[in-house]
């Protein structure tokens, strides 16, 4: 029943965009935003949004591309997995979008990456993903497994960590991720029974599944930090977690309860960014770890104007249902800002709006500023970018204590790393 | 970090101490070698994180106060680098009297001596306008290496300990002299066992055999949990190398661990059982009275306990600096007491009754505008629940905003107890404690007091009670509303487990029906036994599972899928435990314990 209403919302809302579209269709060009804006991801995936209406305005203020206005077409995904491909069939086949930012969630990228190849449409999709896809229709700002997991692993190893336990959600990401760095701590010299979590082996010995798991909503951490804690007793170890949302607030009381602390036996998370300390105790995460290829609080003069425009932005705009007290910016939010400017980028090289076009351009190699230092696209649609490893502060923000420069990003890695 | 004595100290004191000790450093040094104010500010000079651990660890063992007293300021925060007009850079700490514009006189880190310019006149400086210096967790942990040699004589015992195992598991040979010269001295028996347990760890690097046996002996005898993948590597050794004793002596002592670890889980798994079991308990008990006595089809149970969870956030922010909730297109500023330190950590206990007291007129609220006028329709008042469950969610979401909202756990809740290597968390020691009370406190309410009689009364027979002269009517508003403030109470002590939400009952809701349909609906002492029942039965699945798993990839066709046992066991105990209820009620459909009543509806 509330599928059926927020689609019928949904709908109201592409008319009214379609509406707006065609009063001005000659200078405007429609740019699809696909994003929930209502149902779990919503708490995300609404930043995203904001983020790319405030980048649409920043783009228009100074002329728009090729000389026309950015016309954003917003739909709701509204968590609905399936939704998402009818929205994005909407999307290409009725609004004819130029080009489409969206998704959050992989499956809903996997849902929705039939629709775009068949209709031959571009995708920009901003949040850190598990890889093992690479498709011609998708731009990949976002960061493969190489440009977050394995570089925390890379400072783990050099602080002198020798034991991993791998811990996160069940589902695509974590699962992938967990594997791809199983692969890759063997390939390090870090013997099998120095990985936790447990492992699940086929008929032949081989692993295809490495990590502990639970569900989305889980609240009973006690059994799992009993095992860590027994895991770390013997020092140098440390957590590598790909829990989702708000299970890492029951996860992260125990584990503090327990008397695990950062300075014992770290914990690194590949899904909390300074977003998702608005509905995270940072108090109880401070010195944990977290690895993006951007932080709020980079220091730079670009980060500083990026950040103090968009909360410029936030006080003028007159979105409804804008949220605008506490906002931060983070990796999933810079991601979507640099993709818009690289498509644009893209079609200004092109000198067209073709996606054929502004595909061939994407692919030679085009660079920009973004706040998080410069970033520069590759031929298999995904991009070089620099990544940092920072400590959680007690105001949700992060301390940078690495950088990597230029990674470049590899979607290809199940097997690639060998075993010494 | 801030119980360190030294930093308590008032800032002039704290200039007059390093000046001293600077003074008395330079007399004891020859030029030559670097002092070791010297090497810490050279560390925090370099922009190489290897040079700066190698040089903060060359600080190691060396006797100077002024080591603990600038490593602390450097861990936090207070050691600041001062960039001169000329671009050179000097590590500074300040002291003293803050003038108007927040500027003190700073001590060079180096030499002590007070910063001058190039006039030689002393500058003043500002902490808001200087970078302090860097430290990532490696440094921290190095300079942790250095302060624990020094902590060895630390006052507090939990200090020492620490210590203590921080020099043991790294299995650092150098520092065995001073861990034996702690243990002839020490009095207190858990850090002689800690020190006992660090040597021998430690001496299992020893090119000796004879030591290493007697380290295994040792290790053996104290059952030490942290020892296990020493002992597995010196196992390992002892194999390669061929020697039969060293490696028999390395196997027992890993059997005694074995052993101690199954002990330890055990009464760990026996612990966390029990403490699931409250939960589900303090979840339950609101619903065992609404729909257990009053055969109320609650679904809004849920967010009585989240009404619970939320009055103990607005507690906790009123004793803070307060808050502003938008209520509906206004704006409702909640004035805050301002309170810091001790008095603030109070704030959960004044939170308990209030989350009682609002989730309670909430159900009467409920109970008069609503559940009055279906107590003879069961399927209208499900309904009917299930819509004003939504109503309050969205309720909450409109107040409070959709994202969770953080409630921090006070000092006395966060910690644990630590007995024989098993961890009791506070938090769980409490919930299982206020379970108890509660339970207690109910029994007396039902059994012991006039109200407690006419809810039996009503509950059994409302006609019967009714023509008694009881006022029935009355009666129900109370017993739904102490039902309601029973769930309010749960969400407090939620609010410290899990997270506070909009959504936080519907987390709940199925487990609190199932905890009390198990009991058997209308028995009290049947709800109490299904929840530790369950909680139990989960904890003990989700701890053994994975030591059955290897064992079933015999299984035909599923083998491999059984082994998932290991990684998802939490899943698998729930699945497992609901799998098992079903089966339960097909045999006993009533519950563990049936009320049975004359009453002729029934």
């Amino acid at each position: 029943m509330i599928t059926k209403l927020t689609s019928l919302l949904g709908a109201g809302a592409i008319a009214l965009g379609a509406a707006l579209g065609t009063a001005h269709a000659a200078d405007t060009v429609k740019v699809g935003v696909l994003h929930s804006l209502s149902g779990t991801m919503a708490i995300s995936e609404t930043s995203l949004r904001d983020i790319l209406l405030f980048t649409f305005d920043e783009i228009n203020a100074k002329g728009g591309v090729l000389g026309k206005k950015i016309q954003p077409v917003v739909v709701d995904g509204a968590s609905n997995w399936p939704l998402f491909a009818e929205k994005a069939k909407q999307l290409l086949e009725q609004d004819k979008v130029a080009v489409t930012f969206g998704c959050w969630t992989s499956v809903s990228r996997k849902s929705v990456l039939p629709v775009y190849e068949k209709n031959n449409g571009l995708l920009f999709y901003p949040v850190q993903y598990e890889g093992e896809e690479e498709s011609k229709n998708v731009a990949y700002t976002a960061e493969a497994v190489n440009q977050q997991a394995t570089p925390a692993v890379d400072y783990y190893l050099a602080e002198g960590k020798k034991k991993f336990y791998l811990l996160g959600s069940d589902y695509v990401y974590p699962q992938t991720t967990n594997l791809v760095l199983l692969e890759y701590l063997l390939s390090k010299g870090v013997k099998l029974e120095n990985i936790g979590g447990g492992f699940r082996k086929d008929g032949s010995g081989k692993i295809i599944s490495a990590g502990k798991y639970t569900p989305f909503g889980h609240m009973d951490y006690q059994q799992i930090i009993a095992e860590i804690k027994q895991f770390a007793a013997s020092g140098d170890a440390c957590v590598i977690s790909t829990l989702n949302g708000d299970t890492n607030v029951p996860f992260f009381k125990e584990y503090a309860a327990a008397g695990l602390t950062a300075e014992t036996c770290p914990v690194v998370s590949f899904s909390i960014s300074e977003d998702e300390f608005r509905g995270l105790p940072a108090k109880q995460l401070v010195g944990q770890l977290g690895c993006w290829t951007y932080f709020q609080s980079i220091d730079t003069p670009a980060n500083k104007k990026f950040v103090a425009d968009f909360q410029a932005w936030l006080k003028k705009s007159n979105v409804p249902g804008l949220v605008k007290e506490g906002r931060v910016t983070c990796s999933p939010m810079v991601l979507s800002y640099v993709g818009v400017y690289l498509w644009k980028a893209a079609v200004e090289k092109a000198g067209s709006f073709d996606v054929d076009k502004v595909r061939a351009a994407y692919q030679s190699g085009l660079s920009f500023d973004g706040p998080g230092g410069r970033v520069t696209t590759q031929k298999n649609m995904h991009v070089t970018k620099n990544v940092f490893i920072g400590e959680t502060k007690a105001d949700g923000q992060f301390k940078i204590v690495k950088s990597f420069q230029n990674v470049y990003g590899e979607p290809w890695l199940k097997g690639k790393f060998q075993a010494k | 970090m801030s119980d360190s004595p030294v930093h308590r100290l008032p800032p002039t004191i704290l200039f007059i101490v390093v000046a001293a000790l600077g003074a008395c450093v330079a007399c004891a040094q020859g030029a030559a070698a670097p002092t070791p104010r010297q090497l810490i500010a050279e560390a925090a000079l370099t922009d190489d994180a290897a040079k700066k651990r190698e040089l903060i660890g060359r600080l190691m063992g060396q006797g100077d106060p002024a080591i603990a007293l600038l490593l602390e300021a450097w861990r936090t925060d207070v050691l600041f680098v001062y960039t001169a007009p000329d671009g050179a850079k000097v590590p500074v700490l300040l002291s003293g009297e803050k003038d108007a514009a927040g500027k003190q006189p700073a001590t060079r880190v180096d030499t002590n001596a007070l910063l001058t310019d190039a006039a030689s006149a002393p500058l003043r400086l500002a902490a808001t306008d200087l970078t302090a210096a860097e430290h990532t967790s490696s440094l921290r942990r190095a300079m942790k290496a250095v302060l624990d040699l020094a902590d060895l004589a630390a006052p507090e015992p939990a200090k020492r300990t620490k210590a203590i195992l921080t020099i043991g598991l790294a299995q650092d040979v150098e520092k065995l002299p001073a861990l034996k010269a702690r243990l002839a001295i020490e009095t207190d028996e858990s850090v002689k066992r800690a020190l006992r347990e660090s040597i021998a760890i430690a001496q299992l690097k020893d090119p000796s055999n004879e030591t290493k046996l007697a380290a295994l002996g040792e290790l053996k005898e104290l059952r030490s949990l942290a020892s296990t993948d020493f002992i597995t590597r010196a196992l390992k050794e002892a194999e390669e190398a061929k020697d039969p004793v060293l490696a028999g002596g390395a196997r027992a002592a890993l059997r005694a661990v074995e052993s101690h670890r199954s002990f330890v889980d055990f009464f760990g798994t026996l612990f966390r059982g029990v403490s699931l079991g409250s939960i589900l308990l303090v979840a339950a008990l609101g619903l065992a009275i609404t729909f257990g006595l009053m055969r109320v089809i609650n679904m809004a149970h849920g967010e009585m306990i989240a009404v619970g969870a939320y009055t103990t956030y607005l507690v906790q922010n009123i004793f803070a600096t307060g808050i502003t909730i938008p209520f509906f297109g206004f704006s409702l500023p909640i004035f805050g007491l301002n309170l810091t330190g001790a008095a603030y950590q109070w704030y959960f206990i004044a939170a308990l009754p209030l989350s009682f007291i609002t989730a309670a007129l909430v159900g009467i609220g409920l109970e008069r505008s609503v559940i009055r006028f279906l107590y003879r329709r069961p399927l209208e008042s499900l309904l009917a629940t299930w819509g004003v469950s939504l109503v309050m969610q969205q309720g909450l979401r409109l107040m409070f905003g959709a994202n969770n909202v953080q409630v921090s756990s006070p000092v006395y809740l966060s910690g644990n107890w630590l007995v024989n290597d098993i961890i009791l968390g506070w938090n769980r020691v409490f919930v299982i404690g206020f379970a108890i009370l509660i339970v207690f406190g109910m029994w007396l309410v039902l059994t012991k007091t006039p109200l407690g009689l006419l809810i039996r009364a009503s509950m059994q027979n409302r006609t019967m009670a009714s023509c008694m002269g009881v006022r029935t009517e009355r009666v129900n508003m109370l017993t739904f509303g102490l039902g309601s403030g029973l769930a309010g109470l749960a969400g407090a002590f939620l609010s410290q487990i899990g997270n506070v939400g909009p959504s936080l009952g519907q987390g709940y809701i199925i487990d609190s029906f199932m905890v009390v349909v198990v009991g058997g609906v209308g028995s009290i002492g049947g709800t109490i036994l299904s929840a530790f029942g369950i909680g139990g039965i989960d904890q003990v699945l989700q701890q053994y599972l994975p030591y059955i798993a290897p064992g079933l990839t015999w299984v035909p066709g599923i083998g491999s899928f059984l082994q998932n046992l290991a990684q998802d066991a939490a899943v698998f105990g729930k699945i497992l435990v609901l799998a098992g209820i079903i089966l339960f009620l097909q045999w006993k459909p009533a519950g563990l314990f049936v009320t049975r009543s004359r009453n002729l509806e029934d």
